[in-house]
Formats: structure tokens, sequence, C-alpha cells
């Protein structure tokens, strides 16, 4: 690591007045090393008064010099208006390596970062950069970079540290029943899950209102509900309900408890099942466009094979009822196509299905 | 492959890849798919006053001649136009696919060979024009909530003439029409006065394209003529429509007195004949750009309308198709430069239109 200010121009025979301890290299030649926090309280080096009264004495009457670079000094001997000699110089203390050149690669990190710490750019071992680059550049460096220092960092949470953690708090767990084994007994004995949060932070209050909130998630497959039920829970349920994994998420944070919302979420799923079982007098105008999926029974597909039949048949003078013509393979062919047009959309498959059989249908070679 | 090279080989070149046709349309077979046929100019005028894309009409006045490729879609279609049974419905017929694999030109190759047998063909070149861009809607007096577009009507009226001069005398109206309280059509007469009327006075041209359809869907399936009903873009019928009332609300598809008629051809209560449409996202409104599928295009009202139809897919060039097409471009010295005949030229060609007619016939247009 360079040296503190001071040595950073070469001094080719310029006079150099008496250094004015700057606050930001001192810092960086003292304040972090190993610490815990910047000790923006310890600025300056541990000089006595006396000696920085004369300093700042010297500063003040000295004629003021373009070419000074104030430097962090301990000077021997701070009366002097001399030239510090290179004896005195070379006891200057010089800024250690950084702690990171002494670490092994199998060290135990959470020692080095057992808490919530800053990111301490001597500390972490790793060559991070961050920040935009100017043109043709590259992100800055780690080293004295505000960048690292702004964002929150989770250096003391790494694998190794939360599976410390997880022995520790072994000894406050029961163990895990053997009999639930598999996720399906799991799901089987437990069909729904309840997600709490607990908050913990240091402050005035234990208190935290993000922990009210209660997820309940149940999969609709271990309800018992039968076709009209389970198409009406859905429709109840709305966004709450997902089509791929078949689980119905109920989430609450209207209470102020997270005991009343636990009991709100198991009410609400109460309510829901018995809703869907029950039937209403106005579900019996339910059309078309609300259906779910198409069915193929009374759809205008179905009219219009039927009228295209009976015109064929009429032409070739065989009559042949509605009932029949429906109940032949190619119709229920097409009517299997049609269905799985509507319902999956198009795709190659789907439509060379349906081509094939209207070609069958229709008598096309 | 000569660039400039005499008369005599460049016809000869021009006859290995070429089926020269008029006699021999009938026969298009499996042999024949890839090879180029031409159409004689005098039958283009005729049977294509209005349904070649623009760009393919601009090829034909610069090459001097009206070539199709015969593919597979259109092979199909043929085949199974060749054995219809005109005692049962129509069948309709829906060719999909993406953008620029050659839809609208399979249409026209069903379409002259059709003409060629003797069929009267009833040809829309883009139901898209109809719903849009028409600034003069009448109130139709036929029908107080419909709309009436006597431009486009009078248009379609004049180019469904040329195409079936001969048919126009020979078919007789079986009903009398009243234009107006001074003006009628008498039972028995030819529908050519009909037509007349409906150009003459633009005013009642769209009712005259009703009667004409009317006509023609009674009098097919009295077996008289073979009718085929050709539509690009059908997908419009069905749609939205970008027109608006006087009091800016929109107008609906079938309150347009064309549409609503055009809708009534494409059931299939009548027979005697084939109905033939083709998908079209590029002239369709409110569509997005890459849906090409019956159903995305044609919307659940237009699918169950169609239902049950013959979808056929038509897509890009495969190899055999490709090398054809270079080869017709490079005996007509469309492609000038000197890389296009070597085989990385080829492969170049192929790679940056990934076999796609329409993007091939564009990129070539620069070199």
């Amino acid at each position: 690591m360079s040296e503190a200010g001071g040595e950073a121009c070469p001094s080719s025979g310029r006079e150099r007045a008496v250094a004015f301890p700057l606050p930001f290299c001192s810092v960086r030649g003292l304040g972090l090393l190993g610490g815990a926090r910047p000790r923006w309280g310890s600025v300056l080096p541990t000089w006595s008064s006396h000696a920085l009264a004369s300093l700042l004495w010297k500063h003040l009457t000295d004629a003021p010099r373009h070419d000074v670079f104030p430097a962090p000094r301990a000077s021997p001997n701070p009366d002097t208006t001399q030239r510090t000699s290179r004896s005195q110089r070379a006891q200057r203390r010089k800024a250690l390596p950084p702690r990171t050149e002494k670490m092994a690669v199998d060290q135990d990190w959470p020692s080095v970062y057992p808490v919530a710490a800053p990111f301490k750019p001597s500390v972490v071992p790793l060559p991070v950069r961050m920040g935009y680059p100017v043109k043709k550049g590259v992100p800055m460096a780690k080293e004295g970079n505000l960048e690292l220092l702004k964002i929150p960092n989770f250096l003391h949470l790494t694998p190794v540290a939360i599976k410390k953690h997880c022995e520790v708090l072994k000894d406050f767990c029961t163990e895990w029943p053997a009999a639930l084994d598999t996720d399906e007994k799991c799901e089987k004995h437990f069909p729904i899950e309840i997600d709490t949060a607990a908050y913990v932070s240091s402050g005035p209050s234990i208190r935290n209102p993000k922990a009210r909130t209660v997820t309940l998630r149940v999969k609709l497959s271990s309800l018992n509900l039968d076709d009209h039920a389970k198409k009406k829970l859905i429709k109840l349920a709305g966004e709450r309900y997902c089509k791929t994994s078949d689980v119905l998420t109920i989430r609450t944070d209207r209470c102020p408890l997270k005991r009343q919302n636990y009991d709100y979420a198991i009410y609400l799923l109460t309510v829901l099942y018995h809703e869907s079982w029950k039937t209403e007098e106005w579900e019996k105008y339910k059309s078309e466009a609300d259906m779910e999926e198409y069915e193929w029974k009374n759809s205008s597909s179905e009219k219009n094979i039927l009228d295209t039949l009976l015109q064929m048949r009429a032409a070739e003078k065989t009559s042949a009822s509605g009932e029949e013509l429906l109940a032949t393979k190619e119709v229920d062919d097409y009517r299997r196509s049609v269905v799985s047009l509507k319902n999956e959309g198009d795709s190659e498959k789907t439509l060379s299905q349906y081509k094939e059989s209207v070609k069958r249908l229709l008598n096309l070679t | 492959m000569l660039v400039l090279g005499s008369r005599s080989t460049r016809t000869m070149l021009k006859e290995i890849t070429r089926l020269v046709s008029m006699v021999q349309k009938a026969k298009h077979g499996e042999q024949h798919e890839g090879q180029h046929y031409r159409v004689p100019l005098q039958d283009v005028k005729t049977v294509f006053p209005h349904g070649l894309p623009p760009r393919f009409v601009k090829q034909v006045k610069t090459f001097g001649e009206a070539c199709l490729m015969v593919r597979k879609p259109a092979l199909e279609l043929l085949h199974y136009l060749k054995n219809t049974n005109f005692a049962h419905p129509a069948v309709r017929y829906l060719l999909y696919g993406e953008k620029g694999t050659g839809k609208t030109l399979s249409l026209c190759h069903v379409i002259h060979f059709c003409a060629k047998q003797d069929w009267l063909i009833v040809h829309i070149p883009d139901a898209h024009l109809w719903v849009k861009n028409c600034p003069d809607l009448l109130q139709s007096t036929y029908n107080r909530q419909r709309f009436d577009q006597p431009l486009e009507a009078s248009t379609w009226l004049k180019n469904f003439k040329t195409t079936n001069e001969r048919f126009l005398s020979q078919i007789k109206v079986q009903e009398k029409y009243l234009w107006n309280k001074r003006e009628s059509i008498e039972k028995g007469s030819p529908l050519g006065e009909v037509v007349e009327q409906g150009i003459a006075r633009v005013k009642n041209a769209t009712d005259a394209v009703g009667i004409v359809l009317k006509e023609l869907r009674r009098q097919s399936s009295l077996g008289l003529f073979h009718l085929l009903v050709a539509v690009d873009g059908v997908n419009a019928l069905w749609g939205r429509t970008t027109l608006r009332k006087e009091e800016k609300s929109p107008v609906a598809p079938e309150e347009l007195a064309l549409i609503h008629n055009l809708r009534k051809m494409m059931k299939n209560d009548w027979h005697g004949g084939a109905i033939v449409s083709t998908l079209s996202q590029t002239g369709s409104l409110f569509k997005p750009r890459n849906a090409y599928l019956p159903q995305e295009l044609l919307g659940k009202e237009g699918f169950d309308a169609l239902d049950p139809f013959v979808p056929i897919l038509v897509s890009n060039y495969n190899p055999k198709e490709f090398e054809s097409c270079i080869q017709y471009y490079l005996e007509n010295s469309w492609l000038q430069h000197e890389k296009a005949h070597t085989e990385a030229g080829k492969k170049e060609l192929l790679f940056l239109s990934s076999a796609n007619p329409g993007q091939l016939e564009r990129l070539c247009a620069y070199l």
C-alpha cells in the first residue's frame, strides 16, 4: 500500500513546510487497520497539544508556498524550521501491508467478519471493483471506494457462518418426526402451509409492523372438491390461485396481530370451501364467455359440422339422424381435435390433427 | 452461369428449369415441384386484373413474363379441387403461414387453374382494403343499419367483369330487384346488367355486389357452373375496422354491407364450388406482427364461422425450391452481383433470407 500522502510527491529538492496533518491521510494510514470502525474521532496522530500548537503557528507564519504538499509526519523535532534529515525521515512509520496478504486460503472467515460490519478493503481478500468507469477506464478498485462502503454487505453471513449458526441453534430445536420423511407424506398429513416472519432488531421497541403478515398455502388437490366446486373456487379466488402449481395462496395483513391474521386466513379458506360447494340460482345463466375451457356440446362447432354432414347426406340421398352422425368415430376425432385446438391453442400438432379429422369427415382424399 | 449469353443458350437454359404451360397446367404433379411455369400475359390481364401482389406485378413488368413456382401447398389444393364433389356443400380451404411465404401467390396459382378449367371466379384481392381507409361511407338504402362503400364496390365490380366476361351474359337473374322507384332489374335479365348498373350508378354499387353474390350462390347450387370464391386476407371479415361513423363511434364489420354479404358467401350452405382463402397479417388491423396461426388472426368468431375448414400450411422454400428460384433470377439477369452464382453467394443469400420467399425477393432486388 502506498505510503501516506507525504511521500506521494517526490521531494526533488523542494523545501517542504512542516506538514499540516490532514485527516484523510492519517485515517488511511492508521484508522482502519484491523479496527472495528473508523475512528473518525482519532484523526490526528497522538501528539502533545504543545507540539500541535507550535505546528499550527509555524504553518501560519511561514510564507505560503505553492509546492506545499502537507503530509503527516511524526517528526522527531517539530520545533525546528530546518529540513528533516534522512535519518529522521527514515524513522517515519511506514504503512503496514494489508492484512489480506497474510490470510491463508482456508482460514476461518466467520472470525474475520463475525458481525455485520462495513466493507474493509484491507481485510476482504477479493479483487472487487465497483463504480462507473471513465472513458477507456475500468471500474475503481476497492481501496478507498466509497461505493463499496455505501451498499450493504453480507460478508458476515457466508454459508460457513450460517452453518455455524445452525449448529448452535440446533440445541434449541426438537427432532424432525421420523414418520414424515417424504414430501408426499408431509403434504398428505399437513396440506396447509402457514408462512410467518419474525423480525429482530436493536432499537427502543421490539415490535415490527411487518411481522403481522400471514401467508396460507394449500393445494386444491388435497381439498375435497368436485368439478363444479373447483371451478367456482378458482373463480372466487381470482389471482390467488396458481394454475401451474395448483396452489391457493391467501396472504393477510389486515389485522394488527399475527394471531388475528392467522384466524382470518383460516376463516377465508373455510368460507371459500363451503361457498364453492353451494350452487346459486344465477349460476344457471353461465354463458359460453364464462366458461374456463371449451366445451364441445352445444357449441357452434357442433352445429356447423352437423349441418354440413346433413347436407352431405341429403345430397347423396341417404338419410341419417343427428344422433347417429354424432356418434361416428370421425365426428369423435373431430370433436377431440377441436377441443384440443381451442384449449391448447394453435400448434403444428393440433392443427395437423384438425386437418386430418376434417379431411376424413368431408371425404377428401 | 452466363449473365450475358446468347439468346439461344438463354432460352435453352430457361427450358431446363421451367415448364411452359398452358395446356399442361392441369397436369401439374409432384414431379413438377420446384419448377416455374409461365402464365401467358393475356391471362394475366383477364384473370388477375387486381389479384397479384404489387411487387409481383412489378416483377412481371420487368421480366416481361409472369412465372409462378409450383409448390406443395398449391399442388395439394389443386388435388383437392380436382376431386371436388360438387353435390356436397362447398369445402373451405385456408392457406396460412408466416409473412412472405407465398400464400397470395399460391392462391393466384389456384385461381389460374380454375380459370383454365372454366370456373367462375369471385376473387377479393384483399379484404383488408374494405375495412379501412374508406372516406365515403353511405348509409345503405336497403338496410338502414348498414353502410355502403361505393368506391370499393364499383372497382371490384369492374374487375369482376373483366374476369368473368363470358358468364355475365349466360347467367340470368332469378328475381326482380328494385333499385328505386323508376329502375329495376327484371327476372330473367342477364347478370351483366346488374354489374353495369353497379358500375354506372356508383351509389348502388354495394347493393349490386350483394345481388351478384346472392345470385351466384343460388345458381351454382343448380349446377350451371362451378364457383370458386377466393378471398385474400379473410381475417378482415371478423376483425375490427378503423372506420368510424359520424359521431366517432367505431363501425363493426357486420355493419358494412360488403362484409356482411361476403360473410354469407363464406358459409358452406351452398354447393357446386369451393372456397379458398388466405390469412394475412400484412394488412390486418390491431394484430401483432408475428401472428400467423389461424386462431390468432381469425379470433373466436372467425374460427367458429369458418369451422370446419381445411388448414394448409405454406412454409418457406425447401432447398430445391430455393435453388430453382435463384436459377430463375440468374437466367433473367436479375442478379448482377458477380458472386451471386457461386456456392458461397447462394449460401449467404439462404442465410440472410432464411429461405423466406418474400425476403429473398427483396434481397435480390438490391443485387
